[in-house]
């Protein structure tokens, strides 16, 4: 298939009660990645293809020597796809894509303090993981709800052992507060470079903490994980805009809700746009926006009124519009 | 007018609770089946070239090579490639079965297929002067066009057409923009320029004619001419087929055509029942339905073309009980009965007179 390589399941284990660790055998076609990066997992459900993005938590060698990498994935027990990964056995068939984001560490020479909550450790293990030659001290922060919530965490305590330039710390979120877990994070973090992985509550919080503290924007690098769509408010916008979607050879008109994103409006009105990851990373249902005007979903800023590029996943309409897929 | 606007709007209240019904069910069955076509597709195309080859041992290796390159390619275009390149597989978000991404073994490129037959045949059908796919411009269909001289021997334009089929789908939107010849309409809509209609039609075609004539034949070695005619004979079998399928959808002896001024600003409802008027079945076995693409219940597909086709055969029975529930006619009837009403139509308009097709709405 096109733009996507295949791989098979070497071996599931359950990390704790909703982390499972999925080991694939990929196809030599795949290109490779860097640790940080994640692919689009995409498993098919009534007939449906539905792609996920999930992290790379594997070190590069297990690549180089076994041709094998490693995600790890939350179970959403409600949601539509991952419960499906509770069912993938030894043996079965997946299809993901080439490795895509920009999440890497960027200048390994530099201290630096890698901090990673919930299900964000997965692209900081595999980055840490990776890395063969030690020059500078680094220090992991790693927030989780109790001990058996902390996925990966046996490889990284080892690698803390080993390593006398890496310290790893667990922070309870049952015990400390987000509060004090940011000035900490504020105070250690100046003077270094700055990795952040987690739920985008924290990661707004941090950051702006971070930034009042004096750590310069260009220093902090960081991934959203989860759900963004979920991440703003959308209650207070409501309203009804008419979109229309040109291709080459129709055009179609839908009516779009302002609380909603347009790919949600479109399907629920029959139509069949494609579609990707549904959270903004992968690109696949990308539209030419001829006129109008959206809000990004994740950052709620507005776009131009102009021609431009928009992701039909992650854009409410904030007038009526004209797009071209 | 027939029906009344109450009866449009209930019309067309039974028809899309029909389709949401059978929306509702699109899943899994639906994915394996059109996989399992596209399997059988790929085994009879590829066995098809190799016996081809293998006509050495005896020529009727090469004449089953023949029959199952036919049949490989009368898969492709009709119940995948005209079925896919309708979006009624977009739902599974496949790319491989997409229609923005589909790409066909015929000469024409898919994306004029699709602005010519989903956009101009599916919202105008047999509208006199805006759906050319009555008559192609070339056939003179009922009286509602002028005889001509040429109308006399449109026998053998048809015979001749039916022959070169995919070259004539692939010139379709050429002819009608007139970009090689005739004078451009004056209120013209130019979606796409025609330069770039003319790389579209030179460049797919000329990749057929390669693949075809020049790749495989070459490939073959001493056995070329062999697999050349065997490629000519499976493209003509093809040509043919698609034809007479196509024929029997639209030119029937009870087709109805409308006017375009009784069409302007038409309800959903109206447009449904144009549209059951316009299309015409036939009947068969399951085998029949999927060498047709299913367009054997050709009613359905125009009223429903986006539903997966191999629900049509199904729906055809509920679609029949609501055309009498209104007293709407309902065109079926066997294979060999609709086409000799197709091949009657051709021979009675190639001389002057006869009647109108045009139903008053």
């Amino acid at each position: 298939m096109p733009g996507q390589f295949r791989g098979q399941l070497a071996e599931k284990s359950w990390q704790t009660a909703d982390m499972v660790k999925l080991t694939l055998r990929v196809s030599r076609r795949w290109p490779g990645f860097i640790p940080g990066q994640h692919v689009l997992l995409t498993l098919e459900h009534n007939g449906k293809n539905l792609p996920r993005p999930f992290s790379i938590c594997s070190p590069l060698s297990l690549w180089h020597s076994q041709r094998q990498i490693e995600l790890c994935c939350k179970v959403q027990h409600n949601g539509a796809v991952t419960p499906l990964l509770a069912q993938l056995t030894a043996g079965s068939r997946v299809n993901i894509s080439a490795a895509q984001g920009a999440f890497s560490w960027q200048q390994p020479a530099r201290p630096a303090l890698f901090v990673a909550a919930g299900s964000g450790i997965t692209p900081i293990a595999s980055m840490l993981l990776s890395q063969r030659h030690w020059l500078t001290p680094v220090s992991l922060y790693y927030r989780v709800r109790g001990k058996e919530q902390a996925a990966l965490l046996a490889p990284l305590q080892q690698l803390a052992a080993q390593q006398p330039l890496f310290s790893l710390q667990l922070s309870d979120s049952r015990f400390e507060h987000s509060d004090a877990f940011t000035r900490q994070v504020c105070t250690e973090g100046q003077n270094k470079q700055l990795y952040l992985c987690g739920p985008q509550a924290l990661m707004q919080q941090l950051n702006a903490a971070l930034v009042q503290s004096g750590v310069a924007k260009h220093n902090i690098f960081q991934e959203q994980f989860g759900p963004a769509l979920l991440a703003q408010s959308t209650d207070s916008i409501s309203g009804q805009y008419q979109v229309a979607l040109q291709s080459s050879t129709s055009q179609q008109v839908f009516s779009a809700q302002a609380n909603q994103s347009l790919l949600q409006s479109a399907e629920q009105q029959g139509l069949n746009p494609r579609f990707g990851c549904r959270i903004g990373v992968c690109f696949q249902c990308v539209c030419d926006k001829i006129s109008g005007q959206v809000r990004d979903i994740r950052s709620g800023a507005l776009s131009g009124h102009g021609s431009e590029q928009i992701q039909l996943c992650i854009s409410q309409p904030v007038t009526d519009l004209v797009l071209k897929q | 007018m027939v029906l009344s606007n109450e009866q449009y709007q209930a019309l067309a209240q039974e028809l899309d609770g029909l389709k949401q019904q059978v929306q509702a069910q699109l899943g899994e069955a639906d994915a394996r089946y059109i996989r399992r076509v596209l399997l059988v597709q790929r085994i009879s195309a590829i066995s098809g070239r190799i016996l081809l080859v293998l006509g050495f041992i005896t020529p009727w290796l090469w004449g089953l090579g023949v029959l199952l390159l036919a049949l490989g390619k009368i898969l492709d275009n009709m119940e995948i490639g005209h079925n896919v390149l309708h979006g009624q597989y977009d739902w599974m978000n496949d790319p491989l079965l997409h229609s923005r991404r589909y790409e066909w073994d015929i000469a024409c490129e898919a994306g004029s297929w699709q602005r010519t037959h989903n956009v101009e045949h599916h919202s105008y059908t047999n509208i006199i002067g805006l759906d050319r796919d009555f008559g192609y411009g070339l056939l003179r269909l009922s009286n509602d066009f002028r005889w001509r001289l040429r109308n006399l021997w449109q026998s053998g334009t048809y015979l001749l057409l039916s022959m070169l089929f995919q070259w004539g789908v692939s010139y379709h939107e050429l002819a009608g923009q007139r970009v090689f010849f005739g004078k451009k309409k004056a209120n013209r809509q130019t979606q796409v320029s025609d330069s770039e209609l003319k790389k579209a039609f030179f460049g797919k075609g000329v990749r057929q004619l390669v693949k075809d004539y020049l790749f495989f034949p070459l490939i073959a070695g001493p056995m070329w001419l062999w697999v050349l005619c065997g490629n000519l004979l499976a493209n003509l079998i093809r040509n043919v087929w698609t034809s007479t399928v196509i024929f029997c959808g639209h030119f029937t002896k009870q087709v109805y055509a409308f006017k375009p001024e009784d069409c302007e600003n038409e309800s959903r409802g109206h447009w449904y029942y144009r549209q059951m008027l316009g299309s015409s079945n036939f009947t068969g076995p399951t085998w029949l339905h999927i060498l047709t693409g299913h367009l054997s219940c050709q009613i359905e597909h125009h009223l429903f073309p986006d539903i997966p086709a191999r629900h049509y055969p199904n729906m055809a029975k509920q679609v029949q009980a609501i055309a009498a529930k209104y007293g709407t006619p309902y065109n079926t009837g066997s294979f060999l009965r609709q086409y000799s009403t197709v091949f009657w139509r051709i021979m009675r308009y190639s001389l002057p007179g006869g009647k109108s097709a045009v139903k008053a709405l």
